[in-house]
């Protein structure tokens, strides 16, 4: 499959390295209503790598390696949009600067922060701080799949789509989703946002690991996310699990079309840390 | 058969001042299910014609919230009556031409939503004072301990007529049954706060799963949903809810929001259906 590469700009925008926020009352709630503070979200996770479990970590919704962030609303709406999984990065201040990353997936909280995640060497972690500007080397906007102009794109990097789809008419995911998976993010604007997976709703999400490829069948994200029988819509899994009914592993949208214009291998490694090689 | 037992005695009755929104709109241009780009009507304001008791579907609308959206400028004020109102609840008007009318809050969504007498809403005017008698959080089935009651006043749950069965269980009259891939916005968010939206935004979703007759104000259950700490999937368990908002020509991932009411183990309750479990016949409303 060939995509419109060509066509395609590279831009540059600005995130900085956020740090955690909190409201005065530091309690969420579980599903069980259990009272639990939420650890995860924002900043430096130096725990938490892609291509590791999405459940099992004492976290809501985990951000592996550094969440950015523009201080400009404006900007960072700009920053949500263009930056696309596969998509370099450089640290351009501190003591990380000219270390190079890659941006892993996004992730919007309800009336709270939208934040790009980036990958880094644990060593570059090490050295990143909150605040430290990063160079977001964006491109994959405008994407278009010759021969399946049905299918829209996304959040997705040529840099990701040489590495995953290029070659081969079938596209690799991990798993195929029943449409009740998807909780917290419907009727968000599909370009800018994730999507949580409730991680009850389908045995098929055992043994998620952030950075799995997935597919969620009769649901749309043409244009904004929702429910649409016959049409189908394939992420890429950007966060950990998440205690709170309704929420889960975030998952960044990446292609949303006609059911007919995909045809899939189900692969147990169609994830990321192989894909992009994120050591 | 008997009424459940509640805690109504137990609970607190608290004015709370609230007004008449005024529409707001963002200048630019949503895209509906079927990739239109859409400028809709619904939100806010006052609805003088479409009202509790009415179809959910005939309208060009999106988010249509019938008869007054209620709010608060100051935005601690407006959390207050987002989590304090409850459905069923008494409201005031304290300004303007139709001061003294009295209505009931019939759902939430980004307002709280309350439906007055015609002749009132054919006065209210945005910027209206409001005073919302809260009364409900807090409400408990003393018999049923994992059932949880959210933004429900103990005169809804009279005046739905909800009856203990023989068997133990609490029975409950609905128009309608959502299956739970249905459920969109609004998963993930407090059980108190706005409502979840059934994802009804193309007519032939409508008529594929028969809901072309539910009526704004409608109690509806909400399958594998649970609503007690929050919002979302969970196999087994139930919700009920009352329907908030409507409008077609939505946005995708939105629809019809109901608002939740109480919501337990799928086998706490006997579900009837009932063409008339509406709001409309279960709070008198004023014509």
């Amino acid at each position: 499959m060939i995509i419109n590469g060509n066509e395609l700009l590279r831009t540059a925008l600005v995130g900085d390295v956020t740090s955690p926020v909190m409201g005065m009352n530091p309690y969420d709630v579980t599903a069980d209503g259990v009272p639990f503070v939420s650890v995860g979200a924002g900043g430096i996770c130096y725990t938490v790598r892609v291509g590791d479990s999405a459940g099992g970590w004492a976290a809501d919704q985990v951000e592996p390696g550094a969440s950015i962030a523009n201080p400009d609303p404006a900007a960072n709406e700009a920053l949500l949009l263009y930056a696309c999984v596969g998509n370099r990065v450089t640290v351009r201040t501190g003591a990380a600067a000219g270390a190079a990353g890659t941006v892993t997936g996004k992730h919007e909280a309800f009336h709270a922060y939208k934040h790009v995640l980036v990958h880094f060497d644990p060593d570059v972690l090490d050295a990143l701080v909150p605040g430290d500007r990063l160079l977001v080397h964006a491109c994959g906007r405008g994407m278009r799949i010759e021969d399946r102009p049905e299918i829209a794109c996304h959040s997705l990097g040529p840099e990701l789509w040489e590495a995953w789809a290029a070659t081969g008419e079938r596209l690799r995911v991990t798993r195929v989703l029943a449409p009740e998976v998807v909780g917290m993010g419907s009727g968000r604007v599909s370009g800018a946002t994730s999507v949580a997976l409730q991680t009850g709703a389908d045995e098929a999400l055992d043994g998620l690991r952030i950075g799995d490829l997935v597919a969620v069948r009769d649901w749309d994200a043409t244009y904004i996310t929702g429910y649409h029988e016959d049409r189908v819509t394939v992420g890429v899994v950007s966060t950990g699990d998440s205690p709170v009914l309704g929420n889960g592993p975030a998952t960044t949208i990446l292609l949303s079309g006609p059911a007919a214009a995909f045809d899939f291998e189900v692969d147990a490694g169609a994830n990321l840390a192989d894909l992009l090689d994120l050591g | 058969m008997s009424a459940p037992r509640l805690n109504t005695d137990r609970l607190v009755e608290v004015g709370v001042q609230a007004e008449v929104a005024h529409p707001s709109h963002s200048g630019t241009y949503s895209v509906d299910s079927y990739g239109r780009p859409i400028i809709l009507p619904g939100m806010a304001g006052v609805v003088a014609n479409a009202r509790v008791g009415d179809l959910v579907f005939p309208w060009a609308a999106d988010h249509l919230e019938p008869g007054v959206s209620a709010g608060n400028p100051q935005r601690d004020r407006y959390q207050a009556l987002q989590f304090l109102a409850c459905v069923g609840n008494v409201v005031r008007v304290l300004s303007g031409p139709a001061a003294g009318a009295e209505g009931r809050v019939t759902g939430k969504h980004a307002f709280v939503l309350v439906d007055f007498p015609q002749e009132a809403l054919d006065m209210l005017a945005p910027g209206d004072t409001l005073l919302v008698r809260a009364v409900g959080q807090g409400l408990r089935f003393l018999d049923f301990e994992d059932v949880a009651a959210r933004s429900c006043s103990p005169a809804l749950v009279e005046g739905m007529g909800v009856e203990v069965s023989a068997d133990g269980r609490l029975q409950v009259d609905v128009t309608a049954e959502v299956p739970a891939f249905m459920m969109g916005a609004g998963l993930g968010m407090s059980s108190e706060w706005a409502n979840c939206d059934v994802m009804f935004t193309r007519r032939e979703v409508v008529e594929r799963l028969g809901f072309g007759d539910v009526r704004l104000g409608d109690v509806v259950a909400m399958h594998d949903q649970d609503h007690r700490y929050g919002r979302g999937y969970r196999a087994g368990m139930l919700a009920f809810g009352v329907v908030a908002h409507g409008g077609y020509g939505g946005v995708p991932g939105h629809g019809m929001g109901v608002a939740t009411i109480f919501s337990g183990p799928r086998e706490r309750f006997e579900i009837v259906r009932s063409p008339d479990a509406n709001l409309r016949n279960h709070l008198e409303l004023a014509a």
